[in-house]
This record gives C-alpha cells, sequence and structure tokens, in this order.
C-alpha cells in the first residue's frame, strides 16, 4: 500500500500541481513570475554561488534526461557499454554535482549571513534552497555511495519506473530493489516539484530562448480587440 | 469590461506566423502588452481636487491632489491663478519641494490612525467608571489622588499608548474639563493652536470651542517670536506687509536676516525676476545664506549685532540727506507720515536734561476732547503749537477729524509744521542719552535747539522728535555735544563706530546707505528691505528692528509700492478676518472672549520665570539708577494688575464662585460686581492667579493643543516644559536655588511637576507633543477637510477640499470639536449643570477707547496706593458671562444670533451684519432641531463655517466691504468707499474659489489697496488716502514716550547688546576632552519647516537623516570634531545631540540648529542627562522683556498677537563636544 502511494499516487499529486501550480501562477501572478534576483543587493558572493550552482545543475539535469529518459536500450543499440556509460555519467555526474553543490552553499550562506538580503528574503526563497539542497545533497550522495558500476543500475529500475509514469501505465514493482538512498532523492525530488510553482523556481520556464531566434528590432503588434479598448483598466 | 485575456492563451500566439521585415532586421508579433498598462496607470488618477497645506510657512500654494483608487498619489503645482498684470511675472507657479511631498504623510508610519489614551491613565479610568456613579466622579477619583495622578503623569513621553473609541476618549476628556470648571474655574482649561491663516476653520473650530467653554486661547506669534514689537511700536499694526509680487515693483532690496530661496520658496522667483529688471539686491546675512547668492552686495554682519548696523545706515541718511542738503520728497514725507514735526519736552532730571514725553494738548490748557491724548506739532504759519488733525484723541472724540490732513483741529486751518527748531530756538540744551555697548551702560551728551513752552505746571523746553533723533544718531548740525565730525570718528553711531562690532567695513555701510536712500530719491520711496527671523528672534529684536524700519521710513518708502518693509517671520494675514474672528472666538453666542498671550502663559506654567539670574537692572538705561523691579516677572504681575496684559488663569479663585461671592455680598450689576472685584483686590482678599502660579488653585489643567507641535518645535525651555508642565523625566541641568526672587510673587519653595491633568493632542503625526500627550485623537490632514487658507505673500483666499475622505478613525478638526462639544454637553446634563455664571477680566485692548486709560505714559499702580482700582481704567475690564454647558454642542454646530444685533467690526471700526446673516440663514439652512439654536444658520459642517466666513467678511464681500469704508468714512471724514464700490457685488464662495484662486477686496481691514488689480503693499492707503496710523500721533512713530520705554532706554531707535549669557553659572557637568562654547541658533530648516516635516521619509533622504548642527570649521577643528561626528550641545537648560555639519558656510561663533527636527527620528543617548538627547529647544529658554508688557497706551495696548513679550531664545550660548560614546539606548 506505502509503495502504491509513493511511487503511484503521490508522482501524480506532484505532477497535477505541477502543471496546474505553473498555470495558476502563471494566469494570475504575471508579476510574480520573475528570479526574483537580489543582485542589487549583493553582488560578489552571487556571481561565484549563482554561476556554480546553475552551470552545476544544468549538466546535472542534462546528466538526468541521460539516466532516466533514454532507455538502456537505445544506449545499446548505439554499442555503448555499461561501463562506458557509467564512467561517462560519473566523469560528468559528479563534478557537476559538486559543483551545484558548493554554488548552493554559498547561496545559502549569503542569504543567511547578508543582512540586506536576509531581511528581503520570503518564505518561499528558504524553501526553495531547503529543498534544493537536499535534493541534491542526496543525489550526491547517491551517486557517490554508487560508484561501482557492477552495483545498483538505476537504468533497469528507476528509469522504467519513471517512464511508465509518464507514459500512465504506472509500475511500482521496478522500484522494489532501489536502494533508500535513491528513494529519498526521489522522493526530495518530488517534493520539490510539488512546492516548485510557488516559489521563484517557475524563472527556469523564462528562458529566454526567444533570443536566440529573433530579430534585432522587435514591434509588438496591438491586438485589433485592444486597440478598440485601449487600456485595458480592470 | 472586457475580460480579461489569459496571460497563458497569448502565450501561444507564438504560434502565430512572425511577420519579418526590414531583410528580418526587425519583426511585429502579437505578444500580450497588457503588461504596458501597469507602466499607463501610472500617471492616470481617477480624480483631481484642490487643496492646499495648512503648515505655517505662509506659502498658501494652491495644489492639485491626484486620487486613484480611493489613494492620493501625488500633487501638483495650480497654474490658474489670476494675472498679475502685464508687465510683470505672474505668481504661477507655486510650491516647493516640501510640499509636493506631502502625500507620503498621509499613510505614513506616523500618521496616527485611532484614538489613544495611554495604558496607565485608561485603565484607572475604566476602573473609576466602574465605580462611580457619573464621569465627573470617575475623574475626580484620579486627579484628587496624589499617587494615581502621579503614576500616569510620570509616564508621559514613555509610550503605552492603547488604541480606544472615539466615545472613550471624548467622555474622558469631557469629564476632566467640567471638573475643572467646576472645581478651579473655566480659565483653567487652555487651548493652543497658532497661525489660524494657515487653516483659519481648523483654528476656528478649536478656539470656538474653548470660547463657549470658558476657556483661553494662548497666542502664538508673539509666543514664536515672529511678533516683531517694532511694527505695534512704530505703527500700531500687528504686522502688515507687500505680497511677494511687490518685490517686482522695487528698485532696491536689502534682505536683511531673511532667507528668502529656503523660507519663501514659491515667492523668491520674484527676486530673481525683479533682478532682471535692474533691481540691486544687497544680502546682509552673518552666514553665506541661500539669499546671499541672490545678492551684488554681502553685508556680513556679526549675529545679534544688525541694530548697529542699521544705527549706522541711518547716520549717513541722516547727515546727507536731511542735514547736508534736504530732499523734498523726504521732507515732505517726513512732515506728513511720520511723528517728526511732534514736540517732546525736555526735563531736567538732577543737573541734566532728559528727553520727556510728547507735548499735550491738556498741558497746553487746550479745551479740547481727549486733550491729554493729543500731541502737538510747532505750526510755522501761526508760529505757535497746534494740534493736528489725526491724533489719537481725535480717534476717540468722534469729531470726524481722525484723517492725516495737516489740518489744525481747532481752528481748521492748514498747519505747516516745522521739523525742527534750528533757527528759531530758544536755547541749545545739552540732553542725556543712554547707551549700551557689551562694557555696561553711559550716557551720551548731545544738543537739541529747545523752545520753551507755558504749560500748565509751569515753563519747560521742548524739541521736537526729530531734533532729539538727529541727536541720538549723533549728527553733526554744527551745535555742539558729542557727536561724529566724520564718519571715520569712533562715536556712536557712526560707520566706524559699527565697524568694531559687526565686523562689516565702514565703506560698505556708507555706500549701502546712500544707495539706498538715493534709489528712493530717484523711485519715490521703492527702496525695500525684507527682514526676517535672522534679525527677529533676539531678546533686543524691537530696537533691531526698529534701527532698520527707520531707514524706510527716512527715505519715505514705506506705504509706496516696492517699498518699505517686508517682514516674513511666521505672519500670515487672515484675509477674511471680521467673519473668521465671529466664528472662531464664537462672538456669535458669547462675549467677551478670554485670549492670553502665549509668552506670559509659558513662563509662568512651565517655571521658567523661578530660574532668572541676571537682574533687570543690568539692562536698564544708564539714566535710570534701578530698574523698577529686578525680577522679570514682577513686571508681568504689573502688567496683569493695570490691565496691560490679560492674565489668565486670572484671580486665585474660580470666576464662578467669585460670581456668587459678589452676589452674596448684594452686588448685582456688572458694575456693581467690577468694584467689587476691585475692592477684594485691592484689600488683597482676592489675589490674581499670577502672583502665586506655583499654587495648586492656580495650575492650568487641561491643555488642548492641535495644529500645533509644541513639545519639540514650539515649547522654548523644552525641559522645563517636561519638568513643570508635564511632571515627567526631563533633561534640565538647572535648578533655582540661587536664582533671583520675585517681589510680587509668592515663593514656594517646593516647585511643582506636573501642572497639567490632561494634555490633550489632536494632529495626524505622531510626534512630539502627540506623544506627550494623554490623550490622542487622530486628525484629517489637509487632503481631507474643508478649510481656508491666506497668507500676506499673495492676494488670495485658497480652498481645502476632501480628495478622500478622512481615513481609518481619523476626524477634521471641526468634527472633533463638535463631537467634543457633544462629549462635554452630554456629561453636563448627566450630571445635571445649571446654567452658571462667571467674572471674566480682559486687558485694555487696543483699536478701543481702552487705548486711552492711562495717560502720559505714567505707570501708576493701584496696589501701591498710586491710584484708584477701576476696572477698565487703571485695572483690567470686569464683566459677567452666562454660560450653558449642556448647550455648548447646540451653540457650537449654529452661527448665533449675535452676528445680527451686534455691531461686527474690525480695528475700531464698526457696521451692521443683519442683512448677511439673513442671507446665510437662506444660503447654508437652519438648525431644524428644537433648541437654542433652532433657526440659526446651520455651520454644522466645516465647509458652511468657511461659507458664513466668506459671506460675513469685507474682503470677501463687497457689500460688507464697502459698510466697512463707509464705517471708516465716518470715523475719518474721508472718501475711501471708492477703493471697495468697483467690486460691491462680489460674494466669494467656496465653489467659486475651488473653480479658480479670487484676489481678495481692498478692506479697511488692512491697510493696502487691491484696487483695479494693484499690487499689495501696506499702509498705502495711508499714504494715500490720508487714513491715520492707529497710533498716539496717528503717525509712524520715532519715539515712544511710555514711563517703561524711558526705563530701558528705548525711545528712540538704538543699538543694544546681546544678552550676556554663559552655558553654566555654576555646577557644570565635568569637562571631557576638546571642546567649543558657541552661540546656539535655531534657525528654519530647508529640509522640513514649514512646508513639510522632519520626520518625513522623502526629506529624511536629502540630508543624513537626523539631527544635525552646523559649526564653523575652524570651530570644529578647535573642539576635535569631524564631519559627521556626533556631537552633544548643552547648557543648563538641557543637550541635544547630533550629528556635525561642518561647513565654511557659517562664520565662527555660531551654531545652527535647525529647528523642529523631530527628536523621534535618530536621537542616541547622553551620559548628561543618562537619557537621549532632548529636542532643538532643550539647550534654550525664553527671555521676557519687560517693554513688551505695556498697556493702556494708545499703540502699546494689548491685542491677541498684536503686543505682549516675544518668547525669543536667542541670545544663549551651548557647549559643544564630540559625543563620547554613542549609545542608543537598546537594550
Amino acid at each position: 500500500m506505502l509503495e502504491q502511494f509513493l511511487w503511484v499516487i503521490f508522482p501524480y499529486i506532484v505532477l497535477t500541481i505541477f502543471i496546474g501550480g505553473h498555470i495558476w501562477r502563471y494566469q494570475y501572478d504575471q508579476f510574480g513570475w520573475t528570479s526574483k534576483s537580489s543582485e542589487v543587493l549583493e553582488k560578489k558572493q552571487l556571481r561565484l554561488g549563482s554561476l556554480m550552482f546553475h552551470w552545476g545543475i544544468l549538466f546535472v539535469f542534462v546528466g538526468h534526461v541521460m539516466g532516466i529518459l533514454i532507455p538502456e536500450s537505445v544506449y545499446a543499440t548505439l554499442g555503448i557499454t555499461e561501463e562506458t556509460y557509467h564512467l561517462i555519467a560519473l566523469a560528468g555526474g559528479i563534478p557537476a554535482g559538486l559543483a551545484a553543490l558548493i554554488g548552493l552553499l554559498i547561496l545559502i550562506r549569503r542569504r543567511a549571513t547578508v543582512k540586506r538580503v536576509r531581511v528581503t528574503s520570503s518564505r518561499g526563497d528558504w524553501i526553495a534552497l531547503l529543498f534544493l539542497a537536499i535534493v541534491i545533497a542526496s543525489g550526491l550522495s547517491s551517486t557517490l555511495l554508487n560508484v561501482d558500476s557492477r552495483g545498483f543500475d538505476y537504468r533497469t529500475t528507476i528509469g522504467p519506473w519513471f517512464r511508465s509514469v509518464l507514459l500512465f501505465h504506472p509500475d511500482p514493482s521496478y522500484m522494489e530493489t532501489v536502494p533508500v538512498w535513491f528513494k529519498i532523492h526521489i522522493l526530495a525530488a518530488l517534493s520539490i516539484f510539488a512546492v516548485w510553482p510557488f516559489t521563484r523556481l517557475v524563472h527556469v520556464f523564462s528562458l529566454p530562448l526567444r533570443y536566440l531566434r529573433r530579430s534585432y528590432v522587435v514591434y509588438r503588434k496591438r491586438m485589433p480587440k485592444q486597440a478598440e479598448q485601449p487600456y485595458n483598466i480592470h | 469590461m472586457k475580460q480579461k485575456r489569459s496571460p497563458l492563451w497569448n502565450r501561444f500566439k507564438y504560434m502565430k506566423p512572425i511577420e519579418r521585415y526590414a531583410n528580418e532586421h526587425s519583426e511585429a508579433t502579437y505578444g500580450d502588452r497588457a503588461w504596458e498598462n501597469a507602466y499607463r496607470r501610472r500617471w492616470q488618477h481617477d480624480k483631481v481636487v484642490r487643496s492646499t497645506h495648512g503648515v505655517n510657512c505662509t506659502g498658501s500654494c494652491s495644489w492639485n491632489i491626484y486620487v486613484k483608487d480611493g489613494i492620493v498619489t501625488w500633487e501638483g503645482q495650480q497654474l490658474d491663478y489670476p494675472s498679475t498684470g502685464p508687465d510683470m511675472p505672474d505668481f504661477e507657479p507655486r510650491g516647493c519641494p516640501r510640499g509636493a511631498s506631502f502625500s507620503w504623510y498621509i499613510y505614513s508610519p506616523l500618521r496616527v490612525k485611532y484614538p489613544y489614551v495611554r495604558g496607565v491613565l485608561i485603565d484607572m479610568w475604566r476602573e473609576a467608571l466602574q465605580t462611580h456613579k457619573n464621569p465627573l466622579d470617575a475623574w475626580k477619583s484620579i486627579v484628587e489622588n496624589p499617587e494615581k495622578a502621579k503614576r500616569y503623569k510620570q509616564a508621559r513621553g514613555k509610550g503605552g499608548f492603547v488604541r480606544v473609541s472615539w466615545d472613550e476618549a471624548l467622555t474622558l476628556v469631557a469629564a476632566s474639563l467640567l471638573y475643572t470648571v467646576i472645581k478651579y474655574g473655566p480659565d483653567r482649561n487652555v487651548g493652543f493652536s497658532p497661525i489660524p491663516a494657515m487653516s483659519m476653520i481648523s483654528y476656528a473650530s478649536g478656539a470656538r470651542f474653548m470660547q463657549l467653554m470658558g476657556g483661553p486661547m494662548l497666542s502664538f506669534y508673539d509666543w514664536y517670536a515672529d511678533l516683531p514689537p517694532a511694527s505695534p511700536q512704530i505703527w500700531g499694526d500687528q504686522t502688515d506687509v507687500p505680497e511677494s509680487s511687490d518685490w517686482y515693483n522695487s528698485g532696491y532690496i536689502i534682505t536683511w536676516g531673511s532667507n528668502v530661496p529656503l523660507t519663501r520658496t514659491p515667492d523668491a522667483h520674484f527676486l530673481a525676476e525683479v533682478r532682471y529688471r535692474g533691481t540691486k539686491v544687497v544680502s546682509v546675512s552673518p552666514d553665506y545664506a541661500e539669499s546671499t547668492k541672490f545678492a551684488d552686495d554681502w553685508l556680513s554682519v556679526k549675529q545679534g549685532t544688525d541694530g548697529a548696523l542699521a544705527m549706522a545706515m541711518g547716520h549717513v541718511i541722516l547727515k546727507e540727506y536731511y542735514v547736508d542738503q534736504q530732499v523734498p520728497y523726504f521732507q515732505q514725507y517726513a512732515k506728513m507720515y511720520t511723528d517728526f514735526p511732534f514736540v517732546v519736552t525736555l526735563k531736567k532730571d538732577g543737573d541734566k536734561w532728559v528727553a520727556g514725553r510728547f507735548l499735550q494738548a491738556k498741558d497746553l490748557g487746550r479745551n479740547v476732547i481727549n486733550a491729554e491724548w493729543k500731541p502737538v506739532v510747532y505750526d510755522e504759519n501761526k508760529k505757535t503749537f497746534a494740534i493736528p488733525h489725526g491724533t489719537i484723541g481725535s480717534r476717540w472724540d468722534d469729531q470726524g477729524k481722525w484723517n492725516l490732513h495737516m489740518v489744525d483741529e481747532e481752528t481748521e486751518q492748514p498747519i505747516e509744521p516745522r521739523l525742527s527748531f534750528l533757527g528759531i530756538e530758544d536755547e541749545l540744551v545739552t540732553v542725556h542719552i543712554p547707551y549700551f555697548s557689551d562694557e555696561g551702560g553711559k550716557t551720551i551728551e548731545r544738543v537739541v535747539p529747545a523752545k520753551k513752552a507755558q504749560t500748565e505746571d509751569g515753563e519747560t523746553y521742548v524739541t521736537t522728535v526729530y531734533d532729539l533723533v538727529l541727536a541720538n544718531y549723533g549728527v553733526d548740525r554744527g551745535i555742539g555735544g558729542n557727536v561724529a565730525r566724520t564718519y571715520d570718528d569712533l562715536v556712536p553711531f557712526t560707520p566706524a563706530w559699527q565697524e568694531a562690532i559687526t565686523g562689516v567695513k565702514r565703506e560698505l555701510v556708507i555706500k549701502i546707505a546712500r544707495e539706498f536712500a538715493q534709489n528712493a530719491i530717484d523711485t519715490n520711496g521703492r527702496s525695500m528691505i525684507i527682514v526676517g527671523a535672522g534679525i527677529n528672534h533676539w531678546f533686543n529684536s524691537d530696537t533691531i528692528y526698529r534701527a532698520v524700519l527707520n531707514l524706510v521710513l527716512f527715505v519715505g518708502a514705506q506705504g509706496v509700492n516696492g517699498g518699505g518693509w517686508a517682514h516674513y517671520v511666521g505672519q500670515e494675514k487672515l484675509r477674511p478676518v471680521e467673519g473668521w474672528q465671529t466664528i472662531a472666538m464664537a462672538r456669535d453666542w458669547t462675549m467677551p472672549p478670554k485670549l492670553q498671550n502665549g509668552t506670559s502663559f509659558f513662563y509662568f506654567a512651565t517655571d521658567q520665570w523661578r530660574y532668572e539670574e541676571m537682574p533687570v537692572d543690568e539692562l536698564v538705561s544708564p539714566l535710570v539708577k534701578k530698574a523698577r523691579y529686578s525680577h522679570y516677572a514682577d513686571y508681568n504681575v504689573l502688567a496683569a494688575r493695570l490691565g496691560w496684559l490679560p492674565s489668565y488663569p486670572t484671580f486665585n479663585k474660580n470666576g464662578i464662585d467669585l460670581y456668587k461671592e459678589a452676589i452674596a455680598n448684594g452686588k448685582t450689576t456688572p458694575e456693581q460686581i467690577g468694584h467689587y472685584v476691585a475692592e477684594q483686590l485691592k484689600t488683597k482678599q482676592l489675589q490674581f492667579a499670577i502672583e502665586d502660579p506655583d499654587n495648586e488653585v492656580n495650575f492650568p489643567r487641561n491643555l488642548i493643543v492641535w495644529r500645533a507641535n509644541l513639545i519639540s518645535s514650539s515649547g522654548k525651555g523644552h525641559e522645563y516644559f517636561l519638568k513643570h508642565l508635564l511632571g515627567t523625566t526631563h533633561g534640565l541641568l538647572n535648578d533655582d536655588e540661587d536664582s533671583l526672587r520675585p517681589q510680587e510673587i509668592t515663593w514656594r519653595d517646593e516647585a511643582p511637576e506636573g501642572k497639567l491633568d490632561l494634555l490633550v493632542n489632536l494632529d495626524f503625526r505622531m510626534a512630539g507633543t502627540a506623544l506627550y500627550s494623554d490623550v490622542v485623537l487622530p486628525a484629517a490632514t489637509w487632503y481631507e477637510k474643508h478649510d481656508l487658507s491666506s497668507t500676506d505673500m499673495h492676494p488670495f483666499v485658497h480652498p481645502f477640499n476632501p480628495a478622500i475622505s478622512a481615513p481609518w478613525e481619523a476626524r477634521s478638526d471641526w468634527d472633533i470639536f463638535k463631537s467634543l462639544a457633544k462629549a462635554v454637553s452630554d456629561v453636563a446634563k448627566q450630571i445635571g449643570m445649571k446654567p452658571i455664571k462667571e467674572v471674566v477680566a480682559t486687558p485694555l485692548l487696543h483699536d478701543t477707547a481702552q487705548e486711552l486709560t492711562q495717560p502720559f505714559g505714567k505707570v501708576k499702580d493701584w496696589s501701591k496706593g498710586e491710584c484708584e482700582p477701576i476696572p477698565g481704567k487703571t485695572m483690567p475690564n470686569i464683566h459677567v458671562v452666562e454660560r450653558d454647558y449642556t448647550l455648548i454642542y447646540d451653540k457650537m454646530i449654529s452661527l448665533g444670533p449675535n452676528v445680527a444685533k451686534q455691531p461686527m467690526g474690525t480695528k475700531g471700526i464698526a457696521w451692521s451684519a443683519k442683512d448677511e446673516y439673513e442671507k446665510l440663514k437662506k444660503t447654508l439652512g437652519t438648525i431644524k432641531h428644537a433648541s437654542i439654536a433652532a433657526g440659526c444658520p446651520d455651520i454644522s459642517s466645516a465647509k458652511n463655517a468657511a461659507e458664513a466666513i466668506l459671506t460675513l467678511s469685507s474682503t470677501t464681500n463687497g457689500k460688507v466691504a464697502v459698510k466697512a469704508w463707509e464705517a471708516l468714512e465716518k470715523k475719518t471724514n474721508l472718501r475711501l468707499a471708492d477703493l471697495a464700490k468697483e467690486r460691491e457685488e462680489e460674494c466669494f464662495t467656496f465653489e467659486q474659489i475651488t473653480a479658480q484662486p479670487k484676489t481678495v477686496i481692498t478692506s479697511p481691514a488692512f491697510s493696502g489697496s487691491e484696487k483695479g488689480g494693484r499690487r499689495y503693499s501696506p499702509f498705502t492707503t495711508n499714504v494715500e488716502r490720508l487714513i491715520p496710523w492707529r497710533t498716539l500721533t496717528g503717525r509712524q512713530s520715532f519715539y515712544l514716550d511710555h514711563e517703561l520705554m524711558h526705563e530701558f532706554g528705548e525711545t528712540m531707535a538704538t543699538f543694544k547688546p546681546m544678552l550676556q549669557h554663559r552655558p553654566f553659572s555654576k555646577k557644570r557637568p565635568e569637562a571631557k576632552g576638546k571642546e567649543i562654547i558657541l552661540n546656539y541658533l535655531t534657525p528654519h530648516n530647508k529640509w522640513s519647516i514649514h512646508s513639510m516635516y522632519f520626520d518625513s521619509l522623502p526629506m529624511l533622504t536629502l540630508f543624513r537623516g537626523g539631527p544635525t548642527v552646523w559649526i564653523n570649521k575652524d570651530d570644529a577643528q578647535e573642539a576635535g570634531i569631524r564631519d559627521n561626528d556626533w556631537i552633544e550641545c548643552f547648557n543648563r537648560n538641557g543637550v541635544v545631540v547630533a550629528r556635525a555639519v561642518v561647513s565654511y558656510r557659517l562664520p565662527r561663533g555660531m551654531a545652527f540648529m535647525h529647528h523642529a527636527q523631530d527628536r523621534h527620528i535618530n536621537v542616541p543617548g547622553t551620559k548628561l542627562t543618562n537619557n537621549r538627547g532632548g529636542t532643538h529647544n532643550s539647550p534654550t529658554r525664553i527671555h521676557v522683556k519687560p517693554t513688551h508688557m505695556i498697556g493702556g497706551y494708545a499703540q502699546l495696548s494689548y491685542g491677541f498677537n498684536y503686543y505682549g513679550p516675544t518668547g525669543n531664545q536667542r541670545d544663549l550660548y551651548v557647549i559643544i563636544r564630540k559625543l563620547e560614546e554613542v549609545d542608543w539606548l537598546e537594550d
């Protein structure tokens, strides 16, 4: 029953909150949809912490896509052996994870010790930092405890489970043999997705990808209806 | 309205193809644009309302108040002032950055939102109400219990406020007020609110309530030391000055101790503009003031010595333009409009001749009415003495001869008055003239040409004022005496003599004096001196002013557009004066009002009188061996006794009990009761309260303060206030062990602490006064009420309109006093109060026949048996007034029938307002409910009260103006009504002035004319229409012959040095490290008053964000102080802690602590008091000057805010040193 809840019901609750929360937030809190940069209040520590954290977490994210979303069979087809995969995963994952963790610790310390940043922090800011710390610390420790390539293989357990959830054929049985530290990491990650829409983490979805392909000069058209009612007074 | 589009849906507009142009250099998208509205809405608003700021900056600028979503968002200057005419710059734009930041204040954390009472008091009150049957007994159980009273009084200023309901707060105050009325007398309830013109309805609300209650209102103009006593002395007028646009008519302007761009910001543009017209501007200022930047020449005078500079300039002008050559314009002006030609007796004092008093018709045995009050001139035509028209005697004999025609009132023949007896003298007489300096007084021997006159007392020598003045100034006329042969002689008052005192080069003084006079010759008097607080807040400011003002009189500049004095110090012209004083003083229901001079009140109430150390003898004329009294307070007792000054609380008995006592003794009519009181006083059965101010029966009990910040802004002697009036923790470093002891006052070794039972404050800001009050009531701001504002800087009357309704639980002052009146009436009904009668004393008033009661300026004290006590003649008037406390509310909200029944008027003229009263019944509606007020015009709303004021006043109702001029025509036998005739049909309404500012109508309430769009300049109607000044001679006065003026050596302008004050006379705190002693000055602040408060964030942001004291860089170095160091400034009166602003802008020897830097902002502690530093007023105290107390004598008679001792505080020194340790006392 617990297994059923943890690996079937809970993920869907999280998924619902995650998607619904973002829609709700975007609809009703346009001005709150922001990374809430505190650069104006403190620069030095932020530059180091933020850069380390963001680059680290980007590579971590790529690693997770590689390890969880892409089935083992794809690698097999490409002729990448288990050992090679593990070597790549560890060589990329550990530095990325460490960078993210160190960056995050700098950011936490900064938020706690720089007075002007501290007094302008909201509860959401602290929650986001706290959850990130748990997720990264548990993820990194899972990786470090699983250096031996003959040990536990998440590509045959966590990966299929995750994909089964996304494909609406949830199968908790994949999770039976997963070591507890991986489970902690997964549950922590699910929790962060649940609070995600209500924190500054929403800025992930505002990555200005448009910049890559827009023209130098952008005119915004007035919508035909807006033209009739130029000032949207409410 | 269309539903807002979903932002998420808008995102999908990306799916639409993007139109690209210019080689893909640009593109058009359909992205969401709703976010732009946030920026568009920044400047959108729902409504704009015309209002103004009710502050004492005299700006009275009209503003647009912008409101969005029910919130005041910002304000902007109004631009629709009527034009000043085709050849002049206009008034607009008016308004400074301080005013523009006010909307911040409405929603600031400093805003008082609810009624508050300190917890310790409200707990006692609630408990007492449980155990007592009515509020009066409940209050009694608290204040008559010494332990309880002490407990809540000592909690003052220490926080602990709790929110209470309006009803609870008002009942508490009502109970205390009525308890005081019954137990001690109505005159123990006191009201204080300053400067009515800045928001006259708010002022009137409380003043009206106080007068209905029988409580005195305190004056403020003299208390603030903004009143220049020289103005009543010279002109018999409180203060009348040109509007700022008249500066543009000037040919030569001296700004003398006035910092125009800083304190008159909205008007300063005229000063800049007139320079483009070619006018020269000279700055007289010790520091490099903002106004100095306007100047072509800068006279950096040592602070407080301006009198010496002015005397030297006068010396040059008299020498070159009166003696060496005679300028026809000056000669004509002097003869017509000044007392120069009037004749003064010389008397023998031992073996010396000294100047005496004016030669009166009575002395010559002339058989005319008021012969003791008709000074004479010497008529060249008839070669004899003649009584000209226009003397004060003719003002009150109603023979139609009160005008400035130089005509003999006995023969109606024209007079050719002689300025000088030189050439026709019988003898040259050496007179002794008093002279004052830092080294002490001495007499100077000067020679005047004298004639012999046969008087009733035998033959006597006489001379003219002109001859005396020339002698006084030391001008060499070739007749000997200790006079100056050249300007380089070190003889008073030459340019060389002044150089040692003022530090200004003699050449510069001579040059400026010549230019000033020559400009007046070239322009017929368009030479102007803008005077300000810099020379006005001194103990001897009146002598400084007289020396300065003589300059404009010598050159015929007064009463001329573009010329004369321009005094802008806390002075605001309340234009619609007659209607206002009817409502504010509740004259429509009851007479007379009780009006008390503020300085005397606070001097005794705060026990500053107990700490006098410098005997008066050190200040009197060297011609007088000893002062009448050694103690200043004794003079005030004399003034109260002789009816010179008001004195509330008046007697050591309740006025109600006194009435009952008189009735019990069989006295019934007011005359009999008056004589009964006089008899009681004479036999010492009855005492003036002022003779025993520390007796608890004589304490003021309730003080209601509104529109003012008494405790921390205007309360000079701050620590004395805290100790004696409030009885709470204070920082006074002084004691009264070996201070002077008075003769006329009972000395009690134990000085009382906590005299006040209740301090009640109505305010919208939690500032000094509120923090020390027992009850704080939340008042509406200037954007939340109806009111009226006017000023002397421009000729308009501006409305206040509510942009928003008063937020939280705030109410307008009008509504608060209405509800307080209701609470009082309710409690009075609850305890079954019956109508009572009260004995009321009032002083001998200026502009009434009582100014003719004490002839020859001779002091006759009935208590010394020098005369009989006769009410209204040798002592105060005694009236009997009936009050019914159950009807206070009904009277408060209705305009009473006396408006129609009693004559209405001002300045000694009167007319009937019956028509206007009937009109108001129709325009305002009448009170419907059955009560004493039924059928009276309804003024229950502030707007109606404003409307009534506009209708009843001569400046805002043409018909009334014409009536007023006609009344003056009767008095003067002149044709005057044409001054207002062109606007007879106009009657201002509130709606009209809300639509656009309107220029007021020319009225005899003031001395200038606006006829035909003319710019206002004072005394132009006196000069052009020959209306006399309201003085002894009817002319502008160089000579004041009252006995007290002789005693202090001030019959003529002279130089008097600053008081010799030391920070400590004994027991000074231990010296630690370097320190410096500086003259402590508290001028106006650039970043707060007058038009904004210091605690406003936008203003704090502009300069150092906390209290500062400016000192010179060399002084700072000497004391080891660097810029921005924390310092403490202290003397025996108290301590102030601030940051040092080290500047070369200030000369050495002085420290500036800008006025009203609120103590609740960033004030650390000091070891000297183990408390936080005090306010800017902590190191200050007031010094009262006896000559300001004279009464019953022509222009030297009492008027509210017109005459009386000033609360000056400049002649003080402080020790300044670096703060050892900055302790914020936060643990």
